[in-house]
């Protein structure tokens, strides 16, 4: 059964909160690709709760959870990054509308993972656009910097989103499916 | 981080006493005042003015270190790498060049550098307000006072159950990666390969998830039990009333605002370079 | 008097089930009344709870029919949120309920959403959390609580609300001994000074029994089974029909030839005493004088042979002088801990919450790093191995099965920690069969992870370890979680790995799991060792139990109220008539 993405109901709330918490809780976990740039696999949490939830709780779990570990970890908030992840999330959430495309009820056909990655790949482009373009007006940091920055961060999430994302979902949804016909065999 | 998965110190200064909304208001006045400008001077009376006030809300300096230096090794870091990559972004702003360092193939120019110490001055304005938000601010608080600033208490709540269930949550993944590499399937260094490590640690996943939703399922339900969510307002245990003190610190926040406004109006519009 | 809850012809089927549930209810609660709700798991009991405080089905929907009736109210047309202000509900899992970041906080939680005003909630809050008392921890956050104190902080934020029936669904799940007799004792408390009609739904019965309960109900397979006075269902051995423990002294007068139909004030170890000389004895009752019921217990306990223990190996893993603290500077929070266990030996490692049990589990297993003292597994130093090299020769199997499976087919789990340690088909296929014959999950080998139980969940686990070959097995709270016969069936699995020749490191607060399956038990306090012997000495002795925030077996209790000469003795003597019955009926 899935739900509007509008009606926020107590589990909508509690789902954000417990979103945010996990990804700030593996947000710790980095590679560093580039100065200041990090692989995080934590950006697969933002596939998964985007595609299990919808882009509206995925966008806001991600910005939370972004913001909190900023403050936890940094002591400044990269908004440009912090709404950057919320955008991701938002996008690969888009997912959760699709017809037919139900992982907690085990539904998911190729099709969708498809989809999937199309969305995917739109929303770390989207995002990291966002992202950069908000550091090269709003903090001023230069252009050339700013595209080898988002450029590596851009294909480190396409790699956690395809690695680990795509088949954490595929995953999950099989997982799901009716366990039918079972039989004891000694 | 602390066991309790927030940074909040206790205290008694006016900070500490200060109205959490009014607080947040603050630090997103700063926070839009520095990014309006790139200019060392406006960030060194703010630094200054930041620094003054951090001093005031006695925060022991131990317990602020830890971010301080990672702050300091980011800037620092970031710094290098403007130089190396485009030693002559300066020129760009200031229209002049001024060589000053080699590098081999091209040479670091004076306008740069003094970009680059711009730049690093902006990003540490920005760490005293935080700080101070975050050091004086109880988690519980922050969640009244942004629905006091008109966020829908749902999601101020959303907010609230996320800093509540950061610890726990941090505690499981660390028991599972643990038991995990117990099994020979671990993320360190020893553990294999990179590609091996990332295979490891997407088996991570499936109990995390798993563990997760069922946090969902718990915490919810004990939600329910107690009558979330269905009024549309709340009342909170932890609000503060204003004070006097408080509303004169929002006015402080407006003049803030509009002098940065202002300044950058007429007076301060672009990267400020004395030479 | 009206009912303050009436189940009339109830019953009720989950969406996703074929079968009922719930089957033909019927059952009337009087305001004031004090009920045990207590049954094996899928019995049902929970279910009952979950349509009391209204989660059914608001938030698990089903089929309902028949009526239920709340203060006189028909419930069905009520929304939770009704139901919560004359419901409330103490979770299992206090953490999950728990859900404010300060005690006095959570307190209000419910106030908060009810939109009482802030001075309103300040007062009523210091009332509840005076009443449980927690008053003086009113500003500190969860993590800086016991289990027992934020179920404490729980029911203070249910009394707040002045809900007049109170609704514990298992209480007693994630409490250490210590706490759970605290936890009872609260509820006692409340339930006498405020008159409030409490419902408890849990599976520990002595641990319920401790308190004066009004009736039991007990449930089996949906339906209600008995009802009655903790009295009659102990004396007609109603609780031990249905898959739960009954209380272990019972048993033992049982082994030494005394009937209970002669004796009364069953439900307490401490209470028994003879019918003997009482007026009206129920008719056709068999019952001994005082003496004779003392002479033949001490027989009993004199003639079974004293343990030998199981003939324990070579040593295998030595801790010596192990100190470890969180941090320089900070206080140890181990301190000079030495053990050591024997190739074959299953050793429990018994201790509260937050007595250093788990910081002892990850010096062990190398994610903590000792500050002083050495481990040696047969004396090898362990400290330059890393964890996944201690993983060879440790196997560590975590309280929760789901934060250890990742795989979505039974085989593939298993087959993951061999390839990773590089064992390659056939042997690894011959390991996996190997250890699916050994821990039972052979016939289900095909399966999908999910279509197991939790048992069998918990069992995949040990078998993924046990395919590791290792020689030394920790398993952390092993049986929290499962009612008796499943616990049952998975403790005697275990003893049967031991057999042959794994030794096993039990981390537990359980002190049946202790008493029945453990050789020896080395039981922890502020982080110290402070005993380590045979388990009945340890359980019988009450200064080690209440450092240790354990508690003394009611055996050994029941033994001292007798005024028998050995309690310990006693204690053992239950122990070999237990395992005389377990092989009789193999």
């Amino acid at each position: 059964m899935k739900s509007s993405i509008w009606k926020w109901n107590t589990r909508t709330v509690v789902t954000i909160g417990i979103g945010a918490a996990l990804y700030g809780a593996t947000s710790w976990i980095g590679i560093p690709i580039a100065p200041d740039t990090q692989l995080r696999p934590a950006v697969a949490l933002l596939a998964i709760f985007g595609a299990l939830f919808g882009p509206v709780v995925g966008f806001v779990a991600g910005l939370i959870g972004h913001v909190i570990n900023d403050f936890l970890t940094s002591g400044t908030v990269w908004w440009g990054w912090a709404l950057g992840s919320g955008i991701t999330a938002a996008f690969m959430g888009l997912i959760y509308l699709s017809k037919g495309f139900n992982p907690q009820d085990g539904e998911i056909r190729k099709g969708h993972v498809v989809r999937f990655l199309i969305y995917g790949l739109v929303g770390i482009f989207v995002s990291l656009a966002f992202s950069g373009l908000f550091d090269i007006y709003v903090m001023g940091e230069p252009n050339d910097k700013i595209i080898i920055q988002t450029v590596t961060a851009g294909l480190a999430n396409t790699a956690v989103f395809v690695i680990l994302g795509i088949p954490a979902v595929w995953a999950y949804a099989k997982r799901n499916r009716n366990n039918t016909n079972l039989t004891v065999e000694r | 981080m602390s066991k309790a998965g927030n940074l909040f110190v206790e205290g008694d200064s006016l900070f500490h006493r200060m109205d959490g909304a009014v607080k947040l208001i603050l630090l997103l006045t700063w926070t839009v005042s520095t990014f309006l400008f790139l200019d060392l001077r406006i960030f060194a009376v703010m630094l200054s003015a930041g620094i003054g006030m951090l001093l005031l809300s006695r925060i022991p300096f131990r317990r602020m270190a830890l971010l301080f230096w990672v702050l300091m090794v980011f800037t620092l870091i970031n710094s290098i790498f403007i130089l190396i990559i485009t030693p002559r972004f300066g020129s760009t702003l200031t229209g002049s060049n001024t060589p000053l360092i080699p590098v081999g193939y091209d040479t670091i120019n004076a306008e740069t550098l003094f970009y680059v110490l711009t730049l690093s001055a902006k990003y540490l304005t920005l760490l005293p307000v935080t700080m101070l938000f975050i050091f004086t601010t109880h988690p519980s608080r922050f969640a009244a006072s942004l629905n006091k600033l008109g966020v829908h208490y749902k999601m101020a709540y959303a907010v609230s159950i996320a800093f509540r269930y950061i610890p726990d949550l941090t505690q499981e993944f660390k028991n599972i990666l643990n038991a995990m590499q117990m099994r020979g399937m671990g993320i360190s260094r020893g553990d294999g390969n990179l590609w091996r490590r990332m295979k490891n640690l997407s088996l991570v996943v499936v109990p995390l998830l798993q563990s997760s939703l069922q946090h969902i399922e718990s915490v919810s339900n004990a939600m329910d039990l107690r009558g979330f969510g269905t009024g549309s307002k709340r009342t909170w245990y932890m609000g503060m009333p204003m004070s006097r003190s408080d509303k004169w610190m929002l006015l402080l926040c407006v003049l803030l605002l509009v002098a940065a406004i202002l300044l950058k109006g007429f007076w301060a519009e672009k990267f400020w370079y004395p030479f | 008097m009206q009912p303050a809850i009436s189940f009339r012809n109830f019953s009720f089927r989950y969406k996703s089930q074929s079968e009922p549930i719930l089957k033909n209810i019927y059952l009337d609660i009087s305001p004031g009344e004090k009920i045990w709700i207590a049954g094996p798991s899928g019995s049902g009991k929970s279910t009952l709870a979950h349509c009391i405080n209204g989660l059914i089905p608001f938030s698990y929907g089903g089929e309902v029919s028949g009526n239920l009736y709340i203060g006189g109210l028909e419930v069905s047309e009520q929304g939770i949120f009704e139901r919560s202000r004359s419901v409330g509900t103490i979770l299992q899992n206090p953490d999950a309920q728990f859900v404010g970041q300060t005690v006095g906080e959570d307190t209000a939680f419910q106030m908060e959403n009810e939109q009482v005003a802030q001075s309103v909630m300040k007062a009523r809050v210091v009332t509840a959390l005076d009443l449980v008392g927690m008053l003086a921890y009113e500003e500190q956050g969860p993590h800086d609580l016991s289990g027992g104190q934020k179920q404490s902080v729980s029911l203070a934020g249910v009394l707040s609300t002045r809900a007049d029936i109170l609704l514990f669904d298992e209480p007693l799940a994630n409490l250490d001994p210590a706490s759970g007799v605290r936890a009872m004792q609260l509820i006692e408390d409340i339930h006498r000074r405020e008159g409030k009609t409490v419902i408890i739904i849990e599976h520990r019965v002595e641990d319920v029994l401790a308190q004066p309960i009004d009736r039991i109900v007990v449930m089996s397979e949906g339906e209600i089974a008995a009802i009655g006075t903790p009295e009659e269902l102990l004396r007609e051995g109603v609780l031990a029909r249905h898959g739960l423990r009954q209380p272990l002294y019972l048993n033992a007068l049982e082994y030494a030839g005394v009937p209970i139909s002669g004796l009364k004030s069953l439900a307490t170890p401490e209470g028994v005493v003879t019918l003997a000389g009482d007026g009206n004895l129920p008719e056709g009752s068999e019952y001994l004088g005082e003496t004779e019921i003392r002479s033949r217990l001490e027989a009993w306990a004199e003639r079974v042979e004293p343990a030998t223990g199981r003939l324990s190996g070579a040593p295998l893993l030595e801790l010596k002088d192990i100190s470890f603290a969180y941090g320089r500077g900070r206080t140890d929070v181990v301190r000079n801990v030495s053990f050591s266990i024997s190739e074959g030996e299953r050793l429990a490692l018994l201790g509260s919450n937050g007595a250093g049990k788990s910081t002892l589990s990850g010096l062990i297993t190398g994610i903590l790093k000792p500050k002083s003292g050495t481990i040696t597994i047969r004396g090898e130093d362990l400290s330059r191995w890393s964890i996944r090299q201690r993983g060879e020769e440790i196997g560590y199997v975590m309280q929760n099965p789901n934060h250890m499976i990742t795989q979505h087919m039974i085989r593939d789990e298993i087959a993951l920690g061999l390839t990773a340690r590089g064992v390659l088909s056939p042997e690894r296929e011959r390991r996996i069969d190997e250890v699916l014959h050994t821990c039972g999950l052979y016939p289900y080998r095909n399966w999908p992870v999910s279509g197991l139980s939790f048992g069998q969940k918990k069992r995949l686990t040990i078998a993924s370890i046990l395919a590791l070959e290792p020689k030394l097995m920790i398993l952390d709270e092993p049986t929290a979680g499962q009612d008796y016969r499943h616990y049952t069936e998975f403790m005697d699995f275990i003893d049967g790995l031991a057999g042959r020749g794994m030794a096993f490191l039990f981390i537990t607060h359980d002190m049946h799991l202790a008493l029945e399956y453990a050789d020896r038990a080395v039981v922890m306090a502020e982080g110290e060792i402070i005993a380590a012997d045979t388990v009945p000495r340890i359980l019988s002795d009450s200064e080690v139990t209440g450092r240790a925030r354990l508690r003394e077996t009611s055996l050994s209790r029941f033994a001292k109220a007798w005024g028998l000469s050995s309690p310990s003795g006693f204690v053992q003597a239950f122990i070999e008539a237990e395992k005389k019955v377990k092989e009789a009926d193999e």
